[in-house]
């Protein structure tokens, strides 16, 4: 049973103050579109006060939708983006099978065999770990690997580990924007804007390899006291280790990571060997490579094959993805007289007051991706955002830079507070779980938003310097917003492309 | 009926009682009360796990039996006693008890009532003293013997239990889990406060690295190595590092079902009972079989 609690009446205000602003400032034409961003405000509101039931509230948000005609069974199905499902899940079953042939315990005794480290070495080796984990398996399971690690040296020595877990953390959330496999956000926003995996790689690669440089040297000096602390016990406990010393196979497990990467990485040939062209294949084989690899290692061990299921599939975030993608899609959605979607009212809202185009609209999306996704799930806002940049890359081909915008927005955003990812919060249950004080918000924020700050600029001038990457160049064409109105049976589906 | 409406009385009679048996012995004394053989062989067979001599002078002898629908007592004194085997002095009063096999916790709930009305052991010899069965009747008719609402975790619970402190070792404790069979030991502060238990499956897991156990198959480390570096350290890793705090603790006061509960969400052997920050009971899963579906 819900008790009475304040952010209650908070998220109430919220849901209004959205509602009723949205219908002031002309995004919302009638009231149906007034309910839709009411929903939509409600359900963000939900994983900010109450984490816990972000579930419920999204499974009564459709519910709403459908029953105030916002949107029809169908279009909520559509909605769903199981692309983008599918591509999770298999992903999530591949790194099931990686942790039980070893080859995730062999990436951490790797390091923990190592004689010959202080503080600043193993500061480095977690970042470049974390980052590097983060971009080719996701930002999750990443986290608890080298949380592992942390909490294996930080034990043996018997330090605090929180410094380096912050550094973990921060390394992770921005080493998950350098591919479209880190992050459910560069999955979404890539099959959204239509990349391939190597566009995807060569736009957001860079950028993340040079923000995760800036954030090492911030982090290096921000906890300097904690690393010499770290020198000075590895130097005491050179005799004994940091743990075991063990050597773990890893052969297989490697051979089957570098295969997906590889065949993910050129998904868009064998599509063209396949003949698998158009809107209706878009990306095929970038979302079925996961579920083919999946499968195969199913094949291998049956016997293990329902655990990967059950156990190492996150069903519980998957099904408030899928939720949450409706509700988003239903901000695209047309009115049911035909007016301008709320997300094509407010594209032409920006581009009405955000004068000076692309690239005076590049600061403005990394500000309001960050901020939004420091206090909400990262995934919540590219949600919402993605229709509204189709919007306004429809008007014109220079706005798809904001793309990129969006994803380093929404990965770097995460580090700035402990709500600010799914990795921040898997990390602080983590330290809790092994008995730790999980990180006061005010810690947290000190040397998050000084991170998310400077990396956040980090990518604004990057973007400013190549302002025409080759995904942008070499783009593909978008895959088509979802627009179909409530009524569906009466007026046809219209691509916002058509709508003007 | 609620349960605390009944009384003791409710399930005998006057004519329910043998007042001054004599010199008989224990079977003679069972033969005399159940109703027919197989009821008999049912008593005798309990008796034979263990003496249901459950204070000086005082014997309850009983039996769960399936055609029964409403529990049935019969009660035999003896002012000289009766010798019980296995126990050292004489039986007095002996309490027999039938009850329904669908009724799991009316052995205990009449247990309690008959501690009420047999308070201590000068009441006990009043009572087996009485020659008359109308007046050992009217005894346990006058008395407050009502059956308790439920029954509590203090009644199940056991009052002797092991402990450690927090500033004990892990060698201590490791020696103590193997010497006494135990899966679980409860660990106690300086002030005796109860501060959390160390499981033993909690000593593997500080063994083996939960990275180490991702793996589905752990023959890479079939030589036992990440204990070795435990093993250097049991002297020097105190109870109060690897101790945990969660475990399944009700109050002396809590329903029996409670502690079943409890049992069952933390998938534990062992309830504590705690009443303020002090352990004043355990009661171990098979104890609380026992207890429910045996006895």
């Amino acid at each position: 049973m819900i008790k009475f609690n304040p952010k209650l009446l908070l998220l109430a205000a919220i849901v209004l103050a959205v509602s009723f602003g949205g219908r002031m400032a002309g995004l919302a034409v009638n009231p149906t579109q007034q309910i839709t961003l009411a929903v939509f405000a409600g359900v963000i509101s939900t994983t900010l006060f109450f984490w816990e039931r972000r579930v419920a509230a999204a499974f009564i948000g459709v519910a709403i939708l459908i029953a105030c005609h916002a949107m029809t069974l169908h279009t909520i199905l559509k909605a769903t983006e199981l692309d983008i499902i599918f591509f999770l899940v298999g992903m999530m079953i591949i790194v099931g099978v990686l942790k039980d042939l070893g080859f995730l315990t062999w990436v951490i005794q790797t390091i923990i065999n190592r004689r010959k480290m202080n503080g600043v070495s193993f500061s480095l080796i977690l970042c470049v770990l974390s980052a590097m984990l983060a971009s080719v398996v996701d930002e999750v399971s990443s986290i608890v690997v080298v949380l592992a690690l942390v909490f294996q040296v930080c034990d043996t020595l018997k330090l605090r580990p929180h410094p380096f877990v912050l550094m973990a953390v921060m390394a992770t959330n921005i080493g998950s924007s350098a591919t479209m496999l880190g992050n459910p956000v560069g999955i979404f926003i890539g099959n959204k804007a239509g990349f391939t995996f190597a566009q995807f790689l060569v736009g957001a690669t860079p950028v993340a390899f040079a923000a995760l440089m800036v954030t090492l040297v911030l982090t290096v000096i921000w906890f300097r006291k904690d690393i010499r602390a770290m020198t000075l016990a590895m130097a005491r406990h050179r005799k004994m280790g940091l743990g075991p010393a063990l050597k773990i196979p890893y052969k297989t497990g490697l051979f089957i990571l570098l295969a997906t990467v590889c065949t993910i990485a050129f998904h868009h040939q064998i599509e063209h060997a396949l003949a698998l062209g158009g809107v209706e294949n878009h990306n095929a084989f970038l979302i079925m490579t996961p579920l083919i690899v999946a499968g195969i290692l199913m094949i291998w061990r049956p016997h293990r094959a329902r655990h990967y299921v059950e156990k190492d599939v996150e069903w519980w975030t998957l099904l408030f993805f899928m939720l949450l993608f409706a509700i988003a899609g239903s901000l695209n959605a047309a009115g049911i007289n035909g007016e301008p979607s709320i997300t094509r009212n407010l594209a032409d809202t920006l581009t009405e007051h955000v004068k000076g185009g692309a690239t005076a609209m590049i600061p403005f999306v990394l500000v309001i991706s960050s901020l939004g996704s420091a206090f909400v799930d990262n995934i919540v806002f590219v949600a919402a955002f993605t229709p509204v940049i189709q919007n306004l890359v429809a008007q014109s081909e220079t706005y798809s830079i904001l793309w990129w915008a969006l994803l380093f927005g929404a990965c770097f955003g995460g580090n700035i507070t402990v709500v600010g990812s799914t990795a921040n919060i898997v990390a602080s249950g983590l330290l809790e779980k092994h008995g730790h004080e999980p990180i006061k918000f005010f810690d947290w924020i000190k040397i998050g938003a000084v991170v998310g700050l400077v990396t956040g600029i980090v990518a604004w001038i990057l973007l400013l310097v190549i302002p025409r990457s080759p995904a942008e160049t070499d783009r593909e064409t978008p895959a088509p917003a979802i627009v179909e109105p409530a009524a569906e049976l009466e007026i046809p589906a219209i691509s916002p492309y058509e709508q003007k | 009926m609620k349960p605390e409406d009944l009384h003791l009385t409710n399930f005998f009679s006057a004519e329910d009682i043998v007042p001054h048996c004599g010199e008989m012995s224990r079977d003679e004394v069972i033969r005399r009360l159940v109703p027919n053989d197989e009821t008999y062989k049912a008593v005798i067979a309990r008796e034979e796990l263990g003496s249901t001599v459950i204070r000086d002078g005082l014997a309850v002898p009983h039996a769960r039996v399936a055609t029964l629908s409403q529990p049935k007592v019969t009660i035999a004194t003896s002012e000289r006693g009766i010798v019980w085997p296995g126990e050292s002095s004489a039986v007095h009063i002996v309490f027999l008890l039938l009850i329904p096999q669908n009724q799991p916790a009316l052995y205990l709930q009449i247990l309690r009532a008959l501690g009420t009305a047999l308070k201590d052991d000068q009441v006990l010899r009043t009572v087996a003293a009485m020659t008359n069965s109308g007046d050992i009747y009217r005894f346990f008719e006058s008395g407050k013997a009502y059956l308790p609402r439920y029954i509590t975790a203090a009644d199940i619970m056991s009052r002797e239990f092991l402990f450690l402190h927090d500033t004990d070792t892990l060698q201590v404790c490791v020696d103590t889990i193997i010497k006494n069979g135990v899966s679980e030991i409860a660990v106690l502060d300086r002030d005796n406060d109860l501060r959390g238990i160390v499981r033993a499956g909690e000593l593997l897991r500080l063994c083996l690295p939960e990275y180490l156990l991702w793996m589905d198959d752990l023959s890479p480390i079939a030589n036992f190595e990440p204990f070795a570096e435990v093993l250097a350290n049991e002297r020097k890793t105190w109870l109060r590092e690897i101790m945990v705090d969660d475990f399944p603790v009700v109050k002396p006061d809590a329903p029996a079902i409670q502690v079943a509960g409890e049992m069952t969400r933390y998938r534990s052997p062992c309830c504590y009972v705690r009443e303020g920050n002090k352990l004043v009971g355990l009661i171990r899963i098979s104890n609380f079989l026992n207890k429910i579906f045996r006895e």
